[in-house]
């Protein structure tokens, strides 16, 4: 290895063998960091990046996982040391202690059942010579260069006492806690807020000037690594598709997936009627591709004026008018209530046929709720729901039922909002059959199969179950299940947020292209504003339950009005401030 | 945390006042006339008469609901002056003292008033208070055994998933589990108290206390808790070892554990530590079952081994149609369910501290 850099890996290789056969999750890798310096390593779900984070700390799952070859030299304190060849023994004294790892989500990864400041204190116990009493003072010095408010109090709080970007802060306090020399991120922005993001990155920025540690940035998101990497490997199926110096991976990317990748996120600026995909870009020629879209941009503009002179001018299909949903804080001895939570506070809205509208704000905003109250899943406090003219908020469930078919949602998750004991075929009908709009077996059928082909999937995942596909996939089965009523207006909580920026850009496509078909209304609840702005005809962003700006989504992007929109808007990645 | 025990409190009375009513009602449904059940088919009517008159049964059904309710509840209202009354404060039915006197009646802070035995006519509380510390006794012992070793051996074929030995103990746990508690005990009193006898020197049946014709009167005989607590025992043991390998294999691979493990904390700690505490709670509900079921008085095994408990009292109570014996003990029952639920709670609320909220 060479002498200047901290660790070196050189053709790894991990396997999984699992019941189908063996798979090669990373064939052959070889990439080396130096002190100090911040490696991005990116790519999409499945490309390998994590498992290769945990071969290097020799966590990889055995069985079914094993290491199948190559070497990974690590500048020790002591000298240079392999790794993959080390004893268990060997090996826990150099995790935690000089390569640490903070994972995705903060939500599971601390224990539930020991306090903050226990699970630190035993970090530092376990690797430093220091009595208790020591430790915990280390702790809460910990605590305050990681920013977290009132340290005390925290080093006795249980993690769900704390919020996801309060519970990052003490995972990076615990990874940071024994002075590693290589800390490792894995994705530990992903499942936070985007002004939560910004600064959790900020502090990882200045922890590594501090401490002059290196850093492996983990992302599929490139956005989030261009800001603050210095390196950058895209990985791509297990394999190292390119590398190179950040700028210069950004500004020419060589590998038609690279580019792909910068591609696909839904552009800031302009509006493209299409997303460009990853696929497009690894099956033909590019620069055709970018052509068209630069072509696509004025026209869409100007077709998109045209559509709103359109709906604007029609009826409300959707009205709100002083909507609110509060939530009990519990009930006393007596029955009681000790407070509510606002969750939507007093909020008037109008959704026109044939536009999307779309919402915006940060978990907790009260977005999901507001969307929930429309669908009437959960009961108002008090206002009203007009749908086509209709009161529809003192509806019995009896009476809403015709109503459902018309109002549909899509789902976050994609994983835990299909059965998986049911297949595709069934769970797609089960709306159909409820509802009486198939009358037999062929018929039912006949309708599947379009409904599939609708969303791009072939007519044989009728016969599979939900675990047999990937996240797109799986988020396509809920977009076929929603349309499979005719449904006219429909609710997309969060439908993106799970996927892969690459399959994000073809399930926006799907939803706009069904909406253009089947003449569809819209509510685009997201928490990622790019994704807001770019499928929205008017936004709406939301905080505490209230809305506090509403107005055409380009103008309110290039014209906020608020401080919190402009907090939003300076907090997406990627625009390089 | 007090107004949790509280509200759980509040709850327990309920369920108990659901259960009294539901007791009550049963029980003057079915068949069957106390007064000639203790005088015999040839009494007078006069004495018949007489003890109905005694019994509260003169009356119509809701005043002795009322009776009964206010006989069990620990703050209750009676009669001072007026020997004949129902209500009237006697020596031989209630102890307990005054606390507002209000002309010719007071409310009363007394033990619950759980009547007479209509066979031997003891009272049902000096009945049960003889039962139940054995009852409790042996449902202590078996479920102490079945929970220490369980959770050591659950823990131990956790850590040999898939090995030969994890086979093994899960074949023995699912025969454990299936095996009838009456077969499993007749045939332990067979082995160890017959066939083995010589090495055991074990009693085939016996009670907490054996009477020594030899002049040593009633004695401790301690011994004779081993083969009924480990029969009792072996049904929860299978159940615990079945779910403590589970919940642990379940809380090794969550995500906590791999940061546990990027630590560089040892195998041994983040068993004992990390992952023993978070698998516990499936454990302790399946227990906390057990045992209060145990409570209630393991019938078939009470019986096989002559151990003198509830379940004992219960079966000989059932087959005489002692009425007030057989509500004085679902009652009482009923009560250990519910400070054991109550206690489980708590518990719950220390292993996991997202409980506390709730």
């Amino acid at each position: 290895m060479d002498n200047h850099s901290l660790i070196s890996i050189k053709n790894l290789s991990v396997g999984f063998s699992i019941e189908s056969g063996n798979i090669t999750a990373v064939d052959n890798i070889s990439f080396s960091a130096g002190r100090g310096t911040t490696l991005g390593i990116v790519g999409e779900s499945g490309s390998g990046k994590s498992v290769t984070a945990l071969s290097l700390m020799g966590l990889i799952p055995s069985p079914p996982g094993k290491i199948l070859g190559g070497q990974v030299f690590f500048q020790n304190n002591s000298g240079p040391v392999e790794l993959l060849g080390l004893n268990e023994q060997k090996m826990r004294h150099i995790r935690g202690n000089q390569i640490a790892m903070i994972f995705q989500e903060p939500m599971t990864s601390l224990n539930p059942v020991f306090s903050c400041g226990n699970q630190i204190i035993e970090a530092i116990m376990q690797h430093k010579n220091l009595s208790r009493k020591a430790a915990r003072e280390r702790c809460l010095d910990l605590f305050n260069e990681v920013r977290l408010p009132r340290p005390k109090e925290i080093l006795k709080a249980f993690p769900h006492q704390l919020s996801g970007g309060q519970r990052q802060r003490v995972m990076i306090a615990m990874a940071i806690s024994c002075e590693p020399s290589l800390l490792i991120a894995d994705e530990p922005t992903t499942a936070l807020d985007v002004t939560v993001q910004e600064d959790i990155l900020k502090l990882l920025l200045d922890l590594q000037q501090a401490h002059g540690m290196s850093i492996f940035f983990i992302t599929h998101d490139l956005g989030v690594i261009s800001d603050i990497a210095d390196d950058v490997i895209v990985m791509y199926q297990g394999k190292v598709l390119e590398s190179g110096k950040a700028k210069d991976v950004f500004h020419h990317p060589e590998h038609p997936y690279t580019k792909g990748l910068l591609a696909c996120r839904p552009p800031l600026k302009d509006r493209p009627s299409s997303l460009l995909t990853v696929s497009d870009f690894l099956r033909s020629d590019q620069d055709t591709e970018l052509l068209k879209s630069a072509v696509d941009v004025h026209e869409a503009a100007e077709k998109r004026k045209e559509h709103h002179r359109i709906i604007y001018d029609k009826e409300p299909v959707l009205k709100l008018s002083k909507l609110s949903t509060h939530f009990s804080l519990g009930k006393t001895i007596l029955g009681r209530s000790r407070g509510f939570i606002r969750a939507v506070d007093n909020i008037s809205l109008e959704v026109f046929p044939g536009e999307t509208l779309g919402l915006v704000g940060e978990s907790g905003c009260g977005k999901t709720t507001l969307g929930r109250t429309i669908l009437k899943l959960i009961d108002q406090t008090s206002g009203e729901i007009h749908y086509k003219g209709k009161n529809i908020s003192q509806l019995s469930s009896g009476e809403l039922r015709p109503l459902r078919k018309q109002l549909q949602i899509i789902f976050q998750d994609p994983y835990s909002s299909l059965n998986p004991r049911i297949t595709i075929g069934s769970a797609i009908s089960e709306p159909m059959l409820v509802h009486r709009l198939v009358h037999n077996k062929a018929d039912k059928k006949q309708r599947l199969d379009e409904l599939l082909e609708r969303v791009g999937l072939s007519s044989e995942f009728a016969n599979r179950y939900p675990h047999e596909l990937s996240g797109g996939q799986r988020q396509r089965v809920c977009i076929a299940r929603a349309l499979a009523v005719n449904p006219e207006f429909i609710i997309c909580d969060e439908s993106v947020s799970a996927l892969d920026v690459s399959v994000q850009a073809q399930v926006l496509n799907l939803l706009n292209e069904l909406k253009q078909k089947y003449k569809l209304s819209y509510i685009f609840i997201s928490h990622d504003l790019s994704v807001v702005k770019y499928m929205s005809d008017r936004m709406a962003v939301m905080q505490d339950g209230k809305i506090v700006e509403l107005g055409e989504a380009d103008e309110i992007y290039f014209n906020p009005k608020t401080e919190y929109t402009k907090k939003l808007i300076r907090a997406i990645p990627g625009t390089g401030n | 945390m007090l107004r949790f025990i509280l509200k759980r409190l509040w709850y327990g009375l309920l369920v108990l006042l659901g259960v009294i009513t539901i007791v009550f009602f049963l029980f003057n449904i079915l068949p069957g006339d106390p007064a000639r059940m203790m005088l015999g088919q040839r009494a007078d009517i006069a004495s018949v008469e007489a003890i109905n008159k005694d019994l509260g049964r003169d009356q119509p059904l809701y005043v002795q609901y009322f009776n009964f309710l206010n006989d069990v509840s620990p703050i209750s209202i009676h009669n001072t002056g007026n020997p004949e009354s129902y209500w009237y404060f006697g020596e031989e039915k209630y102890s307990g003292t005054r606390l507002i006197p209000l002309g010719n009646t007071a409310v009363f802070l007394k033990k619950p008033y759980l009547r007479r035995s209509y066979q031997s006519r003891r009272r049902v509380s000096e009945i049960l208070a003889e039962a139940f510390p054995k009852t409790m006794l042996l449902a202590g012992v078996s479920i102490l055994f079945a929970l220490v070793f369980g959770v050591a051996i659950g823990v131990f074929i956790a850590v040999k998933k898939n090995a030969i030995i994890d086979k093994i103990a899960l074949v023995f746990s699912v025969l454990g589990m299936s095996i009838p508690s009456f077969f499993a005990a007749i045939l332990n009193a067979w082995i160890f108290a017959f066939v083995l006898v010589e090495f055991t020197g074990l009693n085939m049946f016996g009670s907490l206390y054996t009477v020594d014709d030899y002049g040593r009167g009633e004695y401790l005989d301690l011994k004779n808790l081993i083969l009924p607590a480990i029969t009792l025992g072996i049904r929860p043991l299978a159940i615990v070892v079945e779910l403590t390998r589970a919940s642990l294999l379940d809380v090794l691979s969550q995500d906590y554990i791999r940061t546990a493990k990027a630590k560089g904390l040892s195998k041994f700690r983040i068993i004992s530590k990390h992952a023993l505490k978070n698998a516990m709670n499936p454990v302790i509900t399946a227990v906390s079952g057990w045992f209060a079921s145990l409570m209630a008085g393991a019938v078939f095994v009470e019986y096989v081994f002559d151990w003198k408990g509830v379940g004992v009292v219960i079966v000989d109570a059932l087959e005489k149609y002692d009425f007030p014996v057989i509500m004085g003990a679902v009652l009482f029952i009923s009560v250990i369910l519910v400070i054991i639920n109550i206690f489980v709670d708590i518990i719950y609320g220390f292993l996991d501290p997202r409980v506390r909220l709730a």
